[in-house]
């Protein structure tokens, strides 16, 4: 597995009154190329027109920096695309594009593409970086300004952020808390303090930190649709799934020194598997009558694992949670809301399966649920890896 | 009083659970409140039971003071947990 990644995730508010937004964030990845993509598009004006606007921008934008066709012909195909602003009598929309390259570990390159949007921040950890720059001008024809792109290259190392934001954040506060909006300075020194005050904040988090901050600054009453993208490169977050005692007696050891040297959460599943490791760990289990719902048996806790729980009937309820996508803040609170909440919280999850039968179960008054540990094994491994873009890892014991 | 408490470990495995277990997890509800404050519970993943199909015993499985009790109901519970109360007692 990788020892590095790329998290990247995105926050945004509308307009106030507005039901759809006017800047639209796009993010792809290859990772047979180790390539990701990620595009910021603010449309003209707001609300549907802008979404418009902004979509077709940042999808062109998008689709075009696959293709090795020159950026200044990318961007006026772009802006003569653009369909006319019925009020305003001109096309256009601004962009972003962040092309991140991850072949080498050490030094992840980023081909950044500005049209107007804010310049985006480079930070180390909680210091600004400068970006170098380099800038084209298009020369279009039928162009009603000035036009301007902004080119440059630079690496990503561990720890470092890349943040990207429309005037939406910029311009907040303009003319009541400041003369001239929050402005890229303002900015720059409240995501240095948020992330002093928390170094290892998610992307979600400090995206949605930013345009909070800046929906207050506007007086919860905001002036422009505002947006913020994040991306982060750090170690992930590990999560270590056991379930089922090995197919023999002898392997036991084996598992439990496997659960002992992982980094990482851990979750043990079902009683026989929590039996097993408490035997050889030497530590005791307890089972947590107070937190259990019909269909899931209480959870338990023990010493060095994150978490405990019965195997088929919950590890099935899991499954299907992750395939339907339920919120965890609707679920009951049981082992099953703990263990989605675990997996969602990771990046990497390895499952440990182990594959000896349990005569218990093949007694036929067990309801048919009870199915097969490697066949719902699959489904939650399944689920994870195309709904939650999570990498796993799988081993049978 | 100073009278030692029932230990009662409920068995809350797969077997037992989607077998009855799961009732008796609501001891809280169908026991005597005198009862209930003469005993202890607990929960157990496994009473290693289940395997020993020799013995030809049912899930679920109860352990009351050390003793192994199957195919346990609310009404059989609670009766055994009477029984042992007024020994005890």
């Amino acid at each position: 597995m990788n020892d590095l990644f790329i998290d990247v995730d995105y926050h945004q508010r509308f307009k106030s009154g507005q039901k759809i937004a006017g800047d639209v964030f796009l993010q792809s990845r290859d990772s047979t190329s180790c390539q990701i993509v990620c595009t910021l598009s603010d449309g003209l004006g707001s609300g549907v027109k802008a979404n418009v606007l902004a979509n077709l921008t940042a999808h062109m934008a998008h689709k075009l920096s696959f293709s090795p066709m020159h950026l200044g012909k990318s961007a006026k195909i772009i802006m003569n695309t653009l369909p006319v602003c019925s009020e305003r009598k001109i096309s256009y929309a601004t962009f972003t594009i962040a092309d991140i390259r991850y072949a080498d570990k050490d030094a992840i390159t980023v081909q950044l593409i500005e049209y107007d949007n804010p310049p985006a921040f480079h930070f180390s950890h909680s210091e600004a970086v400068s970006i170098a720059t380099t800038s084209i001008e298009l020369h279009r024809e039928g162009a009603f300004k000035q036009e301007i792109i902004r080119q440059s290259s630079f690496t990503l190392r561990m720890g470092d952020r890349l943040v990207m934001f429309t005037d939406g954040v910029t311009q907040s506060g303009m003319g009541t808390h400041f003369p001239l909006g929050w402005r890229r300075s303002g900015v720059c020194s409240h995501i240095s303090r948020l992330i002093a005050g928390n170094p290892d904040i998610s992307s979600r988090e400090l995206s949605g930190a930013i345009t909070g901050k800046a929906y207050s600054l506007d007086g919860m009453d905001a002036k422009d649709d505002i947006t913020c993208a994040v991306v982060y490169v750090r170690k992930p977050r590990r999560t270590l799934v056991v379930t089922g005692p090995p197919f023999t007696k002898e392997r036991d050891a084996d598992l439990v020194r496997k659960i002992e040297s992982f980094e990482g959460k851990k979750i043990v599943s079902g009683g026989t598997t929590a039996q097993i490791v408490s035997r050889l760990m030497e530590k005791r289990v307890s089972v947590d009558l107070s937190s259990w719902s019909p269909g899931v048996p209480p959870a338990s806790k023990m010493d060095g694992l994150d978490l405990v729980t019965e195997g088929m009937l919950t590890l099935g309820k899991v499954a299907t949670c992750l395939e339907q996508k339920i919120p965890t803040n609707s679920m009951p609170n049981d082992a099953v809301r703990r263990y989605v909440s675990l997996l969602m919280d990771s990046d990497q999850v390895h499952f440990i399966v182990g594959t000896k039968i349990n005569e218990a179960h093949q007694d036929p008054n067990i309801p048919v649920e009870i199915g097969i540990r490697r066949t719902i094994m699959g489904r939650i491994r399944k689920a994870l890896e195309e709904q939650y873009l999570k990498e796993t890892v799988l081993e049978y014991m | 009083m100073g009278q030692k408490k029932i230990k009662v470990k409920i068995c809350v495995g797969t077997a037992c659970f989607v077998q009855g277990g799961a009732d008796l997890l609501l001891y809280e509800d169908f026991l005597d409140p005198h009862l209930l404050g003469l005993c202890e519970f607990e929960g157990t993943s496994c009473l290693d039971a289940c395997k020993r199909d020799a013995v030809g015993l049912k899930a679920p499985f109860v352990e009351v003071d050390g003793k192994l009790y199957s195919e346990m109901t609310p009404r059989k519970l609670s009766e055994i947990l009477k029984e042992a109360a007024h020994v005890g007692g």
